[in-house]
C-alpha cells in the first residue's frame, strides 16, 4: 500500500518500530501516575492548605494569585527574586507548605517591597505574579504591620524613635503617632511619640520593619492578614474585599 | 589691623582649626563667613507652570541666591574638588518634592565648575534603593549632564571617623566625602514627623553611614554634631516646592506647596531656622535649630543677619 | 592518542550552544532595576520557549499566559526534527556537556556506560507524575525544569557568590592600598571594579535563605555527569521527556552505512543522549540530541543525519 508521505509518518507515530520507540512499561507509567496523584493529595491534606490556618509569615509579592492558584502557575524560576530591587523576595522553605518549597515570599528584614516598583509581576513567566500597572500594585495589600509594644522604643523604653513612621511611603501615613506622657527610668516625665498602624491605610510593604532599629527582632512586623488575594485571611469588618459571607 | 594682615589672620585660624580636627571644612566657613552677606533669599514672584517654566525659575533663583552671597568665587577656587550633597533619599519624582530640585543641582554645578572647580562630585546615601532614587529624582541625569561625577556610595568606603560630638563620639562617615575641599549642602525643605521639619542639617545624615535610624532617639543631639563636624562651605536651601504634611517621603501631590524660593548662606543655623518659617513653623520649634544655636554654631535670629532678599520672575 | 579532526557539524552545535549559554547569561543580567521601573519582556525568554512550562501551568490553573504560546514553536519544530533543543539550545544542557567533556577514561570504558541504559526511562516517568499532579492542580514542575532549576540556582546561589567574591577581592585590595614603588595598584583596581559593577555585578549584594540546599542540589547534579553522560538530560529531566514523546518520529534520521561500518562501535564514545547510534534500526530518536559526535568520531564516515520519513522505503 503506497500511502502518502504525511500519513505514513503519522502512522509511524503510533506504531514506531520496537527498538525505536519509547519502551515506556504500562505498569510503570500506572506508578507514576499514582505517584502523581499521591504528591497532590499529601499537599492538600496538610494542615497549612487554602482556607485552613494561615501562615503569618507567608507573605506573597502584589499581584499574586490566591494561593491555590499560585500554587498551580509558580514555577519557583527565581526571576521575580532576582528582580526585587531590595532584596526582600526569598524562596520559601517551610512557609508555603511543602508545595510551596521555593516559591517566592517577602522577608521584611532583608528587604520591603519599594512602593513605586512593579518589577516582579512585569517578569513573572506564568502571571503567578500578575502583570500590574503601578497604580494598581500601590492600591494591593500584602499585609499588615503591627506594633510588637514589648520592643518598640517609645513603648518599651521611653526613647523617642518613629523611623517607621519616617519611611512609611503611602500617600497618607499609615503610622500615626499620639504623644504620650511617660516616665524616664530616671522618674522624671517625658513626651514621646508612640507609634501605631492605620489597618485601613497600610498595604504591608514593610519598610516599617525594615527600618527598625531594633535588629534582631523588629518593634514592629508585617504578617499576612488583611492580604488583598485571600478575602478569607482578613481582620477587619470593612476589609474593603467586600462582606460575602467569608 | 589692615585687610592683608586680617586676611593672613584668618588664613592662619583655618589651618589651626582643621588641625584641631574641627571638621573637614571648618577653615573654609571661618574665611567664607567674613567675607561676605551670610545669607541671601531668591524668591520668584509668580508661580510658573510646565516643567520647562519651574526649570530655568530654579536655575535663575539659584543663580540669583549665590550672587546674592558674593557669587561662587568666595565658596570655590581654582583647582578644588567639590562636594554637592543634594537630598537624593527617596525614589520619588521631583514633583513630589521629597528630594532636591534637578535644577537647583545642576546649576550649582555649572556655578562650580566655572568657579574654576577641578572636580565636582554629586551623591548622597539614599534611603530607597539608591539607583532607583538617583534615576527617579532626575538629578543623577541633571548632575552628569551638568558635567559632574554622579555615583551611589559604596558601603565599603564608609570609614569610621572620630566626632568628639555631645551623642556621637564617632560615625561612619562617607571616605570619599573627608577628601574633599569644599561640601556644599542642599536640602529641601520638608515636614518631617519626628522633628517637624527636615532642613539642612538633617541633610547631613546623607554622608553618615551605618546604623543612622539610630540617631532618631536623640535627633537634636546627633544633627548638631554631625553639624558641627561636617560645617559645609556653602547651604543652598531648595523651596521651589515643598512638602508640607506626610514628610520627608511624601507620595500625596496635595501636601505639595510651591514656595517658588531658593536661599543661600553660610550660617547653617540661621538657613535652617528661615525654611522652618516656609513651612509655618517658628524658628523656636525646631530642637536642633535650637541647639545649634545654644553651641553657638549659628544664630536661629535669621533677620539679624540683614539677609539679602531678591525678587525676580 | 591524537584527536581526530572533530567535524564541521559539531563546531556549528558547539557554536549554538555557546550563542544560547551567552542569551541565557544575557537576559540574567538584565533581569534588575536598571535604573528604571522597566524590564524587557526578553528577561523571560527562555521560560516563554519551554513547552513544559507552559503545558504544566496550563493543566495545573486551566489559564495560560499568552507568550508562553512561544513554546509551540519548540514544540512543534521538535516534533518535526526532533530533540534539537537538547543538543544545541538548552543552556543547562550546554553546562552538562562542559562537564561531561572532563571525564577521563578510555574509549573502551566509555564504550561500556554512554550507551542506551534502561535509566533513562526515569525521567518520562517523571514527566508522567509532574502532569498529572498539575492536572489535579499542584505545579511541580518547577522544581524539575531545566530553566527553572537552573535560574533559581542562578539567582540564589551563583550570581551572588560570584558578586560577593569580587567585592571581596576588590574591596582588600581598596582597604590595603598596595603600592608597586610609587605606583598605586587601585587606581587599575577600581576603574576595573567600576566597570564590572556596571555591567555584569549587581547593584547590591543579594542575600538568600535556604542557599545550601540549593548549592548542593546543583553541584550534585553538575558532578553526576562525571558519573555518567549528560546525567541530568537523560535520567531525570521532565522537559527532555516531553521532548522526547515529541521527537520520538522525526523527519531527520540517521543513517548507517553497512558495508563502511565494522562494528568499532566508537561512535558510541561521547553520545550525548544515548541513543545507540552504532545501528540504524536499533537507533533512539527520542533520545537522540544530534549533537554529531557519532558522525564526527566515527573512522569510517559511516554515519550520516538526513531528511526522510521514516518507515517509508529507504
Amino acid at each position: 500500500m503506497n500511502l502518502p508521505a504525511p500519513v505514513r509518518w503519522l502512522m509511524h507515530f503510533f506504531r514506531p518500530p520496537h527498538a525505536q520507540g519509547l519502551d515506556l512499561r504500562r505498569r510503570s507509567i500506572l506508578v507514576a501516575g499514582a505517584a502523581g496523584v499521591g504528591s497532590v493529595l499529601l499537599v492538600r491534606t496538610s494542615a497549612q492548605g487554602e482556607g485552613r490556618t494561615f501562615n503569618p509569615a507567608l507573605i506573597r509579592p502584589p499581584g499574586s494569585a490566591p494561593e491555590e492558584e499560585f500554587l498551580s502557575k509558580c514555577i519557583r524560576c527565581g526571576e521575580c527574586m532576582k528582580v526585587c530591587p531590595t532584596n526582600a523576595i526569598q524562596p520559601a522553605i517551610s512557609e508555603g507548605g511543602i508545595a510551596g518549597l521555593w516559591t517566592p515570599v517577602l522577608k521584611m528584614k532583608l528587604g520591603y517591597c519599594e512602593y513605586e516598583c512593579n518589577l516582579c509581576s512585569q517578569v513573572c513567566p506564568t502571571h503567578a505574579i500578575e502583570a500590574l500597572a503601578l497604580e494598581a500594585k500601590q492600591k494591593i495589600r500584602i499585609g499588615t504591620a503591627f506594633f510588637d509594644r514589648n520592643r518598640c522604643l517609645p513603648y518599651a523604653s521611653a526613647r523617642t524613635c518613629i523611623v517607621c513612621e519616617e519611611h512609611c511611603p503611602t500617600p497618607k501615613k499609615a503610622i500615626w503617632f499620639e504623644e504620650v506622657q511617660v516616665m524616664k527610668p530616671d522618674g522624671m516625665p517625658t513626651t514621646v511619640k508612640q507609634p501605631r498602624v492605620d489597618p485601613e491605610l497600610c498595604v504591608g510593604c514593610g519598610v516599617c520593619e525594615n527600618k527598625c532599629p531594633i535588629t534582631d527582632q523588629r518593634g514592629v512586623y508585617v504578617s499576612s492578614v488583611g492580604e488583598t488575594r485571600n478575602a478569607k485571611n482578613q481582620a477587619l469588618l470593612d476589609s474593603g474585599l467586600g462582606y460575602g459571607g467569608e | 589691623m589692615n585687610d592683608g594682615s586680617r586676611r593672613e589672620f584668618l588664613k592662619a585660624c583655618a589651618l589651626i582649626g582643621a588641625a584641631m580636627k574641627l571638621g573637614p571644612f571648618a577653615g573654609q566657613e571661618a574665611l567664607a563667613a567674613t567675607t561676605g552677606p551670610a545669607l541671601s533669599i531668591a524668591h520668584f514672584r509668580s508661580s510658573p507652570v510646565g516643567a520647562d517654566a519651574i526649570a530655568a525659575e530654579a536655575r535663575r533663583l539659584t543663580q540669583e541666591a549665590v550672587t546674592g552671597l558674593g557669587g561662587m568665587g568666595r565658596f570655590v577656587s581654582k583647582g578644588d574638588v567639590v562636594w554637592i550633597k543634594p537630598n537624593i533619599g527617596w525614589n520619588r519624582v521631583p514633583e513630589q518634592a521629597a528630594t532636591t530640585n534637578p535644577d537647583v543641582v545642576a546649576t550649582l554645578v555649572s556655578l562650580s565648575y566655572q568657579a574654576g572647580a577641578r572636580r565636582v562630585i554629586v551623591s548622597d546615601n539614599s534611603c530607597n534603593p539608591s539607583v532607583a532614587c538617583f534615576a527617579r529624582s532626575g538629578i543623577q541625569q541633571a548632575a552628569q549632564k551638568a558635567g559632574a561625577e554622579c555615583f551611589t556610595m559604596e558601603d565599603r568606603k564608609f570609614r569610621k571617623t572620630s566626632l568628639n560630638g555631645k551623642a556621637l563620639p564617632a560615625w561612619k562617615l562617607y571616605g570619599d566625602v573627608l577628601g574633599v575641599n569644599k561640601f556644599i549642602n542642599v536640602p529641601i525643605v520638608k515636614h518631617h514627623g519626628l522633628c517637624k521639619a527636615t532642613l539642612g542639617m538633617k541633610n547631613l545624615m546623607g554622608v553618615a553611614g551605618g546604623q543612622r535610624n539610630r540617631f532618631h532617639q536623640d535627633l537634636t543631639n546627633t544633627l548638631v554634631d554631625l553639624a558641627t563636624f561636617i560645617r559645609p562651605t556653602l547651604v543652598v536651601m531648595d523651596a521651589i516646592r515643598v512638602l508640607t504634611a506626610n514628610g520627608p517621603v511624601g507620595g500625596n501631590l496635595a501636601d505639595v506647596k510651591r514656595k517658588d524660593t531658593v536661599a543661600a548662606g553660610t550660617d547653617q543655623v540661621a538657613i535652617d531656622a528661615f525654611g522652618a518659617t516656609l513651612l509655618g513653623y517658628k524658628p523656636q520649634e525646631i530642637g536642633y535649630v535650637m541647639e545649634g544655636h545654644a553651641r553657638r554654631l549659628g544664630t536661629v535670629d535669621f533677620e539679624s543677619l540683614k539677609p539679602r532678599r531678591i525678587e525676580v520672575g | 592518542m591524537a584527536r581526530r579532526r572533530v567535524s564541521w557539524q559539531v563546531w556549528l552545535r558547539r557554536i549554538a550552544q555557546a550563542g544560547f549559554a551567552f542569551v541565557f547569561l544575557y537576559v540574567f543580567l538584565q533581569a534588575e532595576y536598571r535604573p528604571i521601573n522597566r524590564t524587557g519582556g526578553h528577561v523571560k525568554f527562555f521560560f516563554l520557549l519551554d513547552p513544559l512550562v507552559m503545558i504544566s501551568s496550563w493543566l495545573a490553573s486551566h489559564q495560560m499566559a499568552s507568550g508562553l504560546l512561544l513554546s509551540l514553536v519548540i514544540l512543534g519544530l521538535t516534533v518535526l526534527f526532533g530533540r534539537w533543543f537538547c543538543g544545541w539550545m538548552c543552556p543547562f544542557g550546554a553546562l552538562h556537556n562542559l562537564i561531561t567533556s572532563l571525564r577521563k577514561g578510555t574509549a573502551k570504558e566509555k564504550i561500556a556506560t554512554d550507551g542506551y541504559s534502561r535509566w533513562q526511562k526515569a525521567n518520562y516517568y517523571l514527566l508522567g507524575a509532574i502532569l498529572v499532579a498539575a492536572f489535579m492542580g499542584i505545579n511541580l514542575a518547577g522544581w524539575f525544569d531545566p530553566f527553572a532549576f537552573l535560574y533559581r540556582s542562578a539567582t540564589l546561589v551563583i550570581y551572588p557568590a560570584l558578586n560577593d567574591g569580587a567585592a571581596w577581592i576588590f574591596g582588600r585590595i581598596y582597604q590595603h592600598d598596595p603600592h608597586i614603588g610609587s605606583f598605586k595598584v587601585i587606581s587599575i583596581s577600581e576603574p576595573v571594579y567600576e566597570f564590572l559593577r556596571r555591567t555584569v555585578l549587581s547593584n547590591a549584594q543579594p542575600y538568600f535563605y535556604g542557599t545550601v540546599l540549593i548549592a548542593v542540589v546543583f553541584i550534585a547534579v553538575v558532578l553526576l555527569n562525571l558519573y555518567r553522560v549528560r546525567f541530568w538530560c537523560r535520567y531525570i529531566c521532565p522537559l527532555g521527556a516531553l521532548l522526547g514523546v515529541a521527537g520520538k518520529n522525526p523527519l531527520v534520521q540517521i543513517k548507517r552505512k553497512e558495508d563502511a561500518c565494522n562494528t568499532c562501535r566508537v561512535c558510541v564514545v561521547d553520545c550525548q543522549g544515548g541513543a545507540d547510534p552504532e545501528a540504524t534500526e536499533r537507533w533512539k530518536p527520542a533520545e537522540c540530541f544530534y549533537c554529531w559526535n557519532c558522525q564526527s568520531a566515527c573512522p569510517h564516515e559511516a554515519l550520516t543525519f538526513s531528511i526522510r520519513v521514516p518507515g517509508g522505503k529507504e
